[in-house]
């Protein structure tokens, strides 16, 4: 039974590349894309209520296995992927209408954002710690032509950049994995078995501490580098500001959860397994040191979509911090913040693709009076960025202020009041950004229209649902992320 | 008085051989090099009427030397024969082997080049002061590769004297193809070339101002002085080419004195100096001399691969 | 496999272990790219070696595949697909360095005594009995820090491919050492990631050469803040 929901959630985006790549037509591509993408999101609900009753599932030799964790971030990332494939089909019609992009190229971005699905949920669905790898550093180069996408001279050295920085960094976890691997071949019986998470989760107090910290410590590079950790985030801005709007939004909101998701895999195998606050420390101190690190560029930036991008720095750092912390309420906090900030991220760098395609500029102070030109997607970027600073009535309010009260009742008061410090810096430099672009008078005659009535129909979709998780959480939503807080204390 | 007198026999035995063969195989290098270059060459003897030759001829001394000028062929000549004294050749161990050890054998051979060095500052000519600047820069970095090289071979052997090291080796042979070792064998091999002065580091047949290292140092001489200085390189090659193959494959060699294991051990020694001779014609023949900024970092690699092989005997183990 | 054919298959792949290192210091030390690549197939070369002889010595026949993978594509068709990218686009040969080859090379010997203590806190640890090979185990973190030096220091774009595929090597070897390789089906997935990151690469080279003049990193700048 449970491999008919593996081999449709890992199928369907097979399926779906091996179609797109036979087709070219624009209109077969944008339905099998759309098609694909939405039957592994409601293949992802399935998965979930099956989880709901058997707590974990396991395929036969053991390779894929789902738990409340997975099977909640699984939903989450299988959504923006249905989301943002939505949206491409009016993005590209208009950039195709603009001249921006030709038929091969469209078909290419439909071709790779399939793949790319594919390589996401190969991630998330592995049992085997191989596998995980396997598809993380697959994830980086379905990624790599979407991001040098335009090929303009900053775009290829963007995508680089970041196939060079995360294949190192991957690299890196590679060498952790085998570390992991060699304290457990002589605990686990059979050394089939020693690369599977769940067998390596029922040893995990015989594994060898000393080994498994050297480990994590690769790991945490490694996998944190895919994330956008500081300090190996430096990829980030580049990528996220030259890719096409949709892809940087599903990276933001698809490949950080990806990343975050094989974080926490080893982080609850370690600190089973070391105890003592090794990995948590740790953890807290990244996170910090990213929300930190996010703080001046975000003062000091000049590129809407950079801007963005640190935002995606600093909110990993926010997730990874709330991890660390350990308490079931910061667990909480975090899972909540992980959703949060995947509507937010797409719902803003939609947005400000839309504003960059009217503009034709990406530079912040060449964008002035918005609300006059483009009215709604301004609405939608000012209302956006409230919610992505945690202004209440939106969800990450929520969730922040579920990780700073965490962070308080379980005693690290000094780091949550650094978090609070930098999350108020940072509101602070977002506004007065967005504040600039949207109000006032356009500086000179601008010629750019908005998106489509549909696009922004779904943009505005996904305020409300920000909107409704900052007011109140249904409690199917509640039960999910309890379940996979389970998971998350080990 | 029977043993003192077969340990000068003995020490006569090994001289006459190093100062005998010397010439031969600095000929037969430079006959392969002439091969490589679609020459016939001179004979592989040629050298010693060479020697012959300059030993007959008027010396010249420029008026501004001192008895430095005159003194240093004796001393380098003479050093090199002690070295010659203390590196097994045919038989380990070496009569005189109480002597000294290594440290001993690079002392010795600082002390030649620090007096040739001194010579070329001392005729008051531009290119010897050239040479001797030039030599003394590679000297500063080839020496602690030479001595690493060395050591790791001590350190496998457990003790620093030359003869005990190549006989701890020569009975177990499997030692010989420790990775370790094998590094060190070519950092040294790289240091041979530095010393004795060979493409790529140094031409040994130019006498162009840009090129040249050592034939600047010794420019002024002539006649016997430069016969001894010659010789003495010579010897100095052999003496390398010796530690090379006996501190790294001591293979055949004797370790009594007996008539046939004399006759081996001289076999072995032969064949193995001659091919470790051609091998360094062919990479001079097949190497273009390295600019001179660039042979620091040809000698670092030397450094390196001494001090790889240092450090992969603690990790690997003997 | 008696005792003596293990310490003889043990002796050779010190031997391979120790000269892969070689070829990444000599790597290190060289300033043509027509060099790094040569030394780098070697290198994969001997890598490849090695794995076949782990599968001799210790009978774990599913690394025979790697092996094979190893010697076919790190050392023949990736260094052949490089050779191919530097003959189309023109660019000089000559490498730029930001710290030189003395420096470098002094820095190299240092990072091989890291990786020797790190190697020795991993391997102390484990109580039992630690394979043979992971003496191996050292010169692997090595050639991983010596890959990650070559790629931060050496200014052209392709130097930046040798250095991650050198790192790469480090990691396959320090899995065949303490490990004897992971299973086959993974193992073949890590071999085709890296296959494509080099087509990849190798195309970005390309554009990059078509935008940029060179294929020097330093002048990709224009993205700062």
């Amino acid at each position: 039974m449970s491999m008919i929901l593996f081999s449709l959630l890992l199928g369907t985006p097979i399926a779906g590349s091996i179609l797109c790549a036979l087709f070219h037509k624009r209109r077969v591509l944008e339905i099998i894309t759309v098609t694909s993408s939405g039957l592994t999101f409601l293949s992802a609900f399935w998965l979930m209520a099956k989880v709901m009753q058997e707590t974990t599932l396991h395929s036969p030799q053991g390779w894929w296995y789902a738990d409340g964790l997975s099977a909640y971030i699984i939903i989450i990332v299988s959504g923006s992927a249905f989301v943002v494939a939505l949206y491409s089909i009016g993005y590209l019609r208009r950039q195709i209408y603009k001249r921006k992009v030709d038929a091969p190229k469209l078909w290419l971005y439909y071709l790779l954002l399939n793949i790319f699905l594919f390589t996401m949920m190969l991630v998330l669905l592995s049992n085997n710690l191989g596998f995980l790898w396997i598809g993380s550093e697959a994830t980086t180069l379905a990624t790599a032509f979407l991001v040098a996408f335009y090929e303009r001279e900053s775009s290829i050295e963007a995508a680089w950049k970041y196939v060079v920085i995360c294949s190192v960094g991957i690299t890196l976890a590679l060498f952790g994995i085998i570390l992991t691997y060699f304290s457990a071949l002589h605990v686990v019986p059979a050394s089939g078995n020693a690369l599977h998470w769940s067998s390596l989760m029922l040893v995990a107090k015989e594994l060898d501490p000393a080994v498994l910290k050297l480990a994590f410590i690769f790991i945490l590079i490694g996998f944190g580098t895919k994330a956008g950790l500081a300090p190996m985030h430096t990829w980030k801005p580049d990528a996220y500001g030259e890719a096409p709007a949709p892809i940087s939004a599903l990276m933001a909101a698809g490949l950080v959860n990806v990343a975050l998701y094989s974080l926490m895999r080893f982080y609850i195998l370690v600190d089973k397994a070391v105890g003592g606050g090794f990995a948590s420390t740790l953890f807290i101190i990244f996170g910090l040191m990213s929300m930190g690190v996010a703080v001046p560029f975000i003062l000091l930036q000049r590129d809407f979509k950079r801007l963005l991008a640190y935002s995606s720095v600093e909110h990993v750092g926010i997730i990874v911090f709330a991890l660390g912390i350990g308490t079931p309420l910061a667990y909480f906090g975090a899972l909540l913040h992980l959703l949060n900030n995947a509507i937010a991220k797409i719902l803003l760098f939609l947005t400000a693709g839309n504003v960059r395609m009217a503009y034709g500029s990406r530079i912040m102070h060449k964008v002035t009076g918005a609300i006059k030109v483009i009215p709604a997607s301004a609405t939608l970027l000012i209302l956006g960025v409230f919610a992505i600073t945690g202004w209440p009535p939106f969800g990450i309010f929520v969730s922040e202020f579920t990780i700073i009260s965490a962070g308080f009742t379980s005693g690290n008061i000094v780091p949550a009041i650094l978090f609070v410090g930098f999350i108020t810096t940072i509101f602070v430099g977002f506004i007065y950004y967005t504040s600039r672009m949207v109000l006032g008078e356009p500086h000179r005659p601008v010629k750019g229209s908005d998106a489509d009535s549909a696009s922004l129909l779904l943009l505005g979709l996904l305020l409300g649902a920000l909107l409704m998780l900052g007011v109140f959480i249904p409690s199917q939503l509640q039960q999910c992320i309890q379940n996979a807080v389970n998971v998350l204390k080990g | 008085m029977n043993d003192t007198f077969e340990m000068i026999l003995a020490s006569a035995f090994q001289l006459f051989l190093v100062l005998a063969s010397a010439p031969l195989i600095s000929g037969i290098i430079k006959k392969t090099k002439a091969r490589f270059q679609r020459r016939r060459g001179a004979s592989v003897v040629q050298p010693y009427f060479d020697l012959a030759k300059l030993l007959r001829k008027e010396v010249v001394v420029s008026p501004v030397a001192s008895w430095l000028f005159r003194i240093t062929p004796y001393l380098v000549f003479a050093s090199t024969l002690v070295i010659a004294l203390l590196v097994p050749t045919v038989v380990t161990p070496v009569p005189l082997h109480w002597i000294g050890d290594i440290i001993t054998v690079i002392y010795l051979f600082a002390l030649g080049r620090f007096f040739v060095a001194l010579v070329g500052l001392d005729t008051g000519s531009a290119f010897g002061g050239l040479g001797s600047s030039r030599e003394m820069s590679i000297a500063s970095i080839i020496e602690p590769a030479m001595m690493l090289a060395i050591f790791t071979a001590a350190v496998t052997a457990g003790s620093t004297n030359l003869s005990i090291i190549v006989a701890r080796l020569s009975s177990t042979p499997v030692a010989m193809l420790n990775p370790a070792h094998l590094l060190a064998f070519s950092g040294l091999f790289i240091v041979t070339i530095a010393e004795t002065g060979r493409v790529p580091v140094d031409n040994p047949a130019t006498h162009l101002e840009l090129t040249m290292i050592h034939e600047a140092m010794i420019l002024e001489y002539s006649g016997r002085y430069l016969a001894l200085i010659e010789w003495a390189s010579q010897m100095k090659l052999m003496v390398f080419l010796a530690l090379l193959s006996n501190m790294f494959f001591p293979v055949g060699i004797a370790t009594t004195w007996s008539p046939w294991a004399l006759l081996v051990g001289s076999a072995a020694f032969f064949c193995k100096i001659i091919v470790l001779a051609v091998i360094v014609a062919v990479v001079e023949s097949t190497n273009a001399k390295l600019r001179l900024f660039r042979v620091p970092e040809f000698l670092m690699v030397a450094f390196i691969l001494s001090f790889l092989a240092l450090i992969l005997f603690f990790i690997i183990g003997a | 496999m008696g005792i003596i054919h293990l310490s003889t298959i043990g002796l050779l792949i010190d031997i391979f272990a120790a000269a892969i290192l070689v070829t990444a210091v000599l790597i290190v030390s060289s300033r043509s790219l027509v060099f790094y690549i040569r030394l780098f197939a070697l290198q994969s070369f001997f890598l490849g070696a090695v794995a076949l002889l782990v599968v001799l010595g210790y009978g774990e026949t599913h690394i025979l595949i790697a092996a094979f993978l190893t010697i076919a594509v790190k050392a023949i068709a990736i260094p052949m697909v490089l050779t191919r990218v530097i003959e189309r686009i023109q660019v000089r040969k000559e490498i730029e360095f930001s710290i030189n080859i003395t420096a470098s090379l002094l820095l190299c010997a240092g990072m091989v005594i890291l990786s020797d203590s790190v190697a020795q806190s991993i391997l102390s640890s484990q109580h039992g009995d630690a394979p043979a090979v992971s003496r191996v185990l050292s010169v692997s973190i090595a050639m991983m820090l010596i890959g990650l030096f070559i790629m931060m220091t050496r200014k052209k774009a392709l130097t930046q491919i040798i250095g991650l595929l050198t790192m790469e090597n480090g990691v396959f070897l320090s899995g065949l050492s303490i490990t004897y390789g992971m299973p086959l089906i993974v193992e073949v997935g890590i071999f085709f990631d890296i296959m494509i990151a080099v087509l990849i690469l190798g195309v970005f080279v390309f554009r990059i050469n078509k935008t940029f003049e060179t294929i020097s990193i330093d002048s990709l700048r224009s993205l700062r803040h």
